[in-house]
């Protein structure tokens, strides 16, 4: 079955050029037979990368440690869950999953559109087997085969770096990977719509769903990645503004971009262009996310490749697609031209371009800031580090700006707002952030970033909750509905919008919980059995923490270190944390499994920082108990979590199928219909 | 055994990805589905784009003069589709219509739509807004029961 996976791989290579050729080919000359071949091409490919998904499973389940792979991510001693997600787990994996993920997208977009949109299709298979083709190319050809053999058979592997046996790191980089994949599809129909020229609003149209679908994915995957390295890496933090994070990040600030962009188009017939613009530079994004990840090429904590030759080729490929995307749009520029210029600042359309600048200043600084190091060190020789001061002092601005719209956007109408009219919705709602600032400075708060960030928050909340009510009230006059119906109708006939809405609740939960992390505390404290530890929570109160005492253990694959703590708030005892250090077989560094108290307005965050006597800890010897904390109050880190719980239900609502939602598909494809965006 | 297997695989996958070159077999190269024409189109959106703007008059976005200024805008526009959709349908079934009603057609035609809308009985399939209580689209004859209970989703929202 390995084999048959192994030799699946193989196939798949030259099915998927043969359906390329066929594909385009058959476009050209309106040949269905030769389109029909092209398509049955995506999921024959499918298929064969299941088979050789299957195989490398296998092969780390059934323990086959003649496979460099499977060697060098697991062991005996490993989880049969962990062998299992061994897949995902180091770079020549995560390729061959990377592009099974793209097979499926691909084929229930063929599926999807066996009777629709087939003007597109040829184009769209051709794209999407382009971008497979390539990445099994770089398995095939540039050393990272997944099956490929260790000069002689190991008896054990080398095991799985211990920060990835972690229930997050699982679903992590699944479910970014998914985002990246799935946002091929809008960009197929991007190019497809290019190639044709077909360039009205119908492509979008057809792939708003899926441009949903992938920023749903991008969204969750970063949240995902947050809470692990919150939960992980054991510093007290979930972001650094580490380069693969960043990389992670980028698309994420052009797909949300493209997301409001789209509806300008669908409206007003504007930004053709820079809609196709921002769907080829969020794909290009996708790859190079991938290929920062998996390259190499930049220091970082997810980077486990040195392999050059893949990042030349990687590189190469971005410049060709990056090429190919900039000359199918110069070739078609005169029929991108706007149909109709903004009439009023005062629209929604201008606040929504407002908001694509920003969010694309926020991607070109992080950006600038990731390749920075790489920069310098061509041109000048050093290798400069940009660190999260730099990241922070650009994006928080920016970021604060963006949260402000969050709120404005959906108070203006579109076309042209009602000066009056909107000078009156904001008077409630700056009336809330002057209460919440002069509340915040009366209980002691300090800080301009943290002030505005509240107030901000305050503004934007007031302004949703208004929309939700006004709405609410105005369907029940009109409908004669009651409220509690009135207010389930209204978001269940217009998903995208109160689905949208509910997202931005969710972003502004998000940045109260950002803005919490400019108060939290840290005490570093050497301790024996029976020492309090006493650490001040920035809202005034003290927690003590009682040292209880030390024990080891070994399990097959650690040795593991757990401290005791009993917790108490003052004078009041909560329970007791233990924060762990394990050193892993497998690792020379210990790594630090975090003790975390969560509670909304507040987590108590223990990391046991060191061992002061190992070898008599390992005896465990009563004289060797003394240890080493650092306890860190964060306040507000829930609502991280909390926020990302309500984005994913204000995205869920906005992608449900059926009606009422993004898609609607009757659009008619003659050329006159590029009018049809007018309204 | 191996070997049999992989002989196997990839003869499957080679006659099903090849089969349709020999065979004839065809994918359709235009829509099977029935989409809207282009005058359709834009009478729809004209229409939804006027519920939008009357829920921004609603929720208080917009004054009345701004309201009636866009409104009458976008009837405007609805009334040019529609012209041109009974053009077009004059065409292919011969039936004079007095360019005098209209407006008048405009008004009920907007009054269908948003009781369609509401009902969840317009067609997925043409965009005819049908009566509340409709099973099948008059217009095209499609089941309308699956779409029970939702919108059929105006294209143009924010």
């Amino acid at each position: 079955m390995i084999l048959l996976g192994e030799f699946a791989l193989w196939v798949a290579l030259p099915v998927s050029i043969w359906g390329i050729v066929l594909a385009f080919v058959g476009g050209h000359r309106k040949r269905g037979d030769l389109v029909l071949s092209a398509e049955r091409s995506v999921y024959a490919v499918f298929f064969l990368l299941c088979l050789t998904s299957l195989g490398i499973i296998l092969a780390f389940v059934g323990e086959h440690y003649e496979y460099r792979y499977v060697w060098g991510y697991s062991s005996r001693e490993l989880e049969t869950y962990f062998k299992v997600t061994g897949l995902w787990a180091g770079q020549r994996g995560s390729l061959v999953f990377w592009v099974l993920l793209l097979a499926l997208f691909s084929s229930i977009a063929v599926f999807q559109n066996r009777r629709r949109n087939r003007e597109f299709m040829p184009s769209v298979v051709g794209v999407l087997l382009t971008i497979t083709a390539f990445f099994l190319g770089v398995l095939l050809f540039a050393d990272v085969n997944p099956f490929e053999r260790l000069p002689f058979p190991m008896p054990n592997g080398q095991g799985l770096n211990p920060q990835l046996q972690n229930y997050w790191m699982t679903i992590h980089p699944p479910t970014l990977y998914l985002g990246f994949t799935s946002f091929s599809v809008p960009f197929a129909f991007g190019v497809a719509a290019l190639i044709t020229g077909k360039t009205d609003s119908r492509w979008l149209v057809v792939t708003r769903r899926w441009t949903l679908l992938s920023w749903f994915f991008l969204t969750n995957g970063i949240i995902f990645g947050m809470r692990w390295a919150y939960e992980e890496l054991g510093w007290g933090g979930y972001w650094f503004w580490d380069p693969v994070e960043n990389a992670s990040l980028l698309p994420w600030l052009t797909a949300t971009a493209f997301l409001h962009s789209v509806m300008i188009q669908e409206h007003r017939g504007m930004l053709k262009m820079w809609n196709l613009s921002l769907v080829s530079l969020t794909f290009l994004l996708t790859i190079f996310a991938t290929f920062l990840t998996r390259s190499g090429l930049i220091e970082s904590v997810h980077s486990f490749a040195q392999n050059t030759r893949i990042a030349y080729i990687f590189l190469a490929f971005l410049g060709a697609a990056t090429m190919a995307c900039l000359l199918l749009i110069l070739w078609r520029k005169d029929d991108l031209r706007a149909e109709r210029t903004i009439e009023s600042f005062l629209s929604r359309e201008s606040a929504f371009l407002m908001n694509n600048l920003i969010l694309l200043g926020s991607a070109f600084a992080v950006l600038w800031g990731t390749l920075f190091p790489l920069i310098s060190e061509g041109v000048a020789g050093t290798k400069v580090a940009v660190g999260p001061a730099f990241f922070n002092r650009v994006n928080i601005p920016i970021g604060l700006v963006l949260l402000a719209l969050t709120g404005i956007g959906p108070v203006i109408a579109w076309r042209k707002a009602t000066r009056r009219n909107l000078e009156r919705n904001f008077v409630s709602p700056l009336l809330m952030a002057a209460a919440v600032v002069a509340g915040l400075m009366i209980a002691g708060m300090r800080g301009f970033y943290a002030l505005a960030t509240f107030a901000i928050c305050g503004f934007v909340l007031t302004i949703l909750v208004n929309e939700f009510w006004k709405g609410t009230r105005a369907r029940a006059r009109i409908e004669g509905e009651g409220l509690g119906r009135a207010f389930l109708h209204l978001i269940a006939r217009n998903r995208r919008r109160w689905g949208g809405y509910i997202v931005h609740v969710g972003i502004v939960l998000m940045f109260a919980g950002f803005a919490g992390a400019s108060f939290h505390t840290e005490t570093d404290q050497s301790v024996e059995p029976g020492d309090q530890i006493r650490a001040a929570s920035p809202y005034g109160h003290e927690y003590v923490l009682t040292y209880q005492g030390l024990s080891s253990s070994r399990t097959p694959n650690m040795w593991q270190w757990v401290a005791l703590l009993d917790v108490s708030r003052d004078g009041r005892r909560l329970g007791t944390i233990t924060a762990e250090q394990r050193i892993y077989s497998t690792a020379d560094q210990p790594i630090r499994e975090v003790g975390i108290r969560s509670t909304p307005l507040e987590d108590v965050y223990v990391i046991l920082a060191g061992v002061e006597d190992f070898e008599g800890a390992v005896l465990n010897e009563s004289s060797a108990q003394g240890a080493v904390f650092q306890v860190l109050v964060r306040p507000l880190v829930g609502w991280l979590w909390y926020g990302g719980l309500v984005i994913t239900l204000g995205s869920l609502i906005a992608l449900w199928p059926g009606a009422g939602g993004p898609a609607r598909r009757k659009v008619q494809a003659t050329p006159a219909s590029a009018r049809l965006a007018k309204v | 055994m191996i070997l049999l297997g992989a002989v196997l695989v990839a003869a499957a996958v080679v006659l099903y990805v090849v089969q349709p070159v020999f065979s004839g077999e065809k994918a359709p190269l235009v829509s099977l589905d029935e989409e809207f024409t282009e005058a359709e189109a834009r009478r729809h959106l004209s229409l939804v784009a006027l519920r939008d703007v009357e829920y921004d008059f609603a929720t208080g976005k917009i004054d009345e003069r701004d309201y009636r200024r866009l409104r009458d805008e976008l009837a405007r526009e609805a009334l040019d589709a529609l012209h041109e959709v009974r053009r077009s349908r004059e065409q292919t079934e011969s039936a004079p219509t007095a360019q005098d009603t209209l407006a008048d057609d405009l008004e009920q035609e907007i009054a269908a739509y948003r009781a369609a809308l509401r009902a969840g009985t317009m067609c997925d399939r043409c965009g005819s807004p049908n009566p509340a209580e409709a099973l099948f689209c008059a217009a095209c004859g499609i089941r309308l029961e699956s779409e029970r209970g939702e919108e059929a989703a105006p294209a143009a929202q924010g």
